[in-house]
């Protein structure tokens, strides 16, 4: 047999099993879902909020006072999943929210706690 | 497993956060409103502990559905906990052909939903915290005036509740509260990306009709919405028109050209009408503007890959007939 002819053996049978695949799976394969989408628009949302909330200058001053690299800890919430960095948000404006009795710097203690507690910082390791 | 360094670090924030309060259910509630009650929702009396089923059966048939409390029994009731739980109820939902859509977390919201034709599911704990006894039920009267608040509830057609009992209660099962839309209903106090993931739900459990009209529904309310333009451009892909499909994706792209997401699937309703240069070309530009550290940098590849598979004549739209 010549090399052609093998070929075009392999082409049909590899085509074959695509169509195959491709008759179920039509719209599946490599498609984003919705959902998909949405989790990456919460996610970005999140990062923006996150990275407002360290950015402002009271609050990136007292970061720095604890020893922590504001930008360091941005660089690190854009490694977290998603379900993390969800969570992180979520913990922020809540604790936050019930904070602005405690002032600024208990504010930023409690953000530092939930940064620690989500593994980004570890300034609380002597605890 | 937290460590207890960890633990500790928790039960720190819990104190200092102890000033934060639950928001308050009953807020915004104009109490001159008229009352409003749903006197035609239908009533299954629930049998031993069956309240899920009961209360799901009451919403869903209000809605349109024909199903009945000991139709759905069996998909969300669990004998060994003697009772159902959340998920399923949503789920059930679904099956049924209904977009399950969690309300605010306040009596205003369920009077909203009321006053717009909706009996509203709630969870209550009519125990107290530490020794809860879990209740679902189904509001469909609210009376402002009076603060009085009317359910289908157990065994009781229509149980009269004070205003500040119902809240307790409800606010022990942290004012969790559904309804049931109609395909192609909207939510009275819609929220653009509650109502997209519960559209998202319900196409992804195959009822892609139901989700169509919801998504054409969105539209209507949020033209242009990168969101709510995905998940219509995704819905005419899965129904195979693609020239639709290609349409959406590429009013995404017109306001928000670095949206790789869209550009991804924009490659592929492309390669489905066997357009196949302009598909790689779409493709190669997605990898090209991919980070490397992209988390859906696999499924770029993966179109890539599929797209580089697919005979490039005959037409794809062509393929399954071939191949049965």
């Amino acid at each position: 047999m010549t090399m052609k002819l093998w070929k075009q053996i392999v082409l049909t049978i590899s085509s074959v099993a695509i169509l195959s695949l491709g008759f179920t799976q039509v719209s599946v394969a490599g498609v984003i879902d919705t959902q998909q989408l949405i989790d990456a628009e919460n996610r970005s949302a999140a990062i923006d909020r996150i990275e407002a909330t360290l950015l402002r200058d009271d609050v990136a001053a007292q970061l720095i006072e604890f020893g922590v690299d504001p930008d360091e800890v941005l660089a690190r919430v854009q490694h977290m999943t998603t379900a993390e960095l969800l969570s992180l948000d979520g913990q922020i404006s809540e604790q936050t929210a019930g904070a602005s009795a405690l002032g600024i710097i208990g504010a930023v203690f409690l953000i530092l706690l939930i940064l620690e507690l989500v593994g980004v910082t570890d300034v609380f390791k002597s605890i | 497993m937290l460590s207890k360094r960890r633990l500790s670090i928790l039960g720190i924030v819990a104190i200092l956060s102890g000033c934060a309060t639950l928001p308050d259910g009953s807020a915004n509630l104009d109490r001159s409103s008229a009352p409003v009650e749903i006197a035609a929702a239908p009533f299954f009396p629930q049998q031993q502990f069956q309240c899920g089923p009961a209360a799901l059966a009451t919403i869903l048939v209000h809605s349109g559905a024909s199903t009945s409390a000991s139709d759905l029994g069996p998909q969300v009731y669990i004998p060994g906990r003697q009772g159902s739980l959340q998920p399923e109820l949503l789920a059930a939902t679904r099956a049924a052909d209904r977009i399950p859509y969690v309300i605010d977390t306040s009596v205003s919201a369920i009077y909203a939903e009321l006053a717009a034709n909706r009996p509203v599911l709630v969870l209550q704990n009519l125990g107290i915290s530490q020794l809860p006894r879990w209740h679902y039920a189904v509001v469909v009267g609210v009376d402002p005036n009076h603060d009085k608040v009317y359910l289908r509830s157990g065994t009781d057609r229509r149980r009269e509740m004070k205003l500040k009992t119902f809240l307790r209660t409800w606010q022990r099962g942290d004012f969790w509260a559904f309804v049931a839309l109609q395909p192609g209903e909207l939510p009275t106090q819609p929220e653009l990306t509650r109502f997209a993931e519960a559209v998202a739900a319900v196409e992804a459990s195959g009822h892609d009709q139901a989700a169509r009209s919801s998504w054409q529904a969105a539209a209507r309310r949020w033209p242009e919405h990168p969101v709510v333009l995905f998940g219509l451009a995704n819905n005419e892909l899965s129904a195979k028109n693609y020239q639709q499909a290609e349409f959406h994706y590429r009013r995404i792209l017109a306001t928000r050209p670095d949206n790789l997401l869209a550009a991804n699937n924009l490659a592929l309703a492309l390669a489905y009408q066997a357009r196949h240069a302009e598909a790689l070309q779409q493709i190669n530009r997605v990898l090209a503007n991919a980070a490397a550290d992209d988390p859906l940098r696999p499924e770029y590849l993966q179109t890539r890959q599929e797209i580089r598979d697919m005979p490039k004549k005959p037409s794809h739209d062509e393929e399954p007939a071939e191949a049965s």
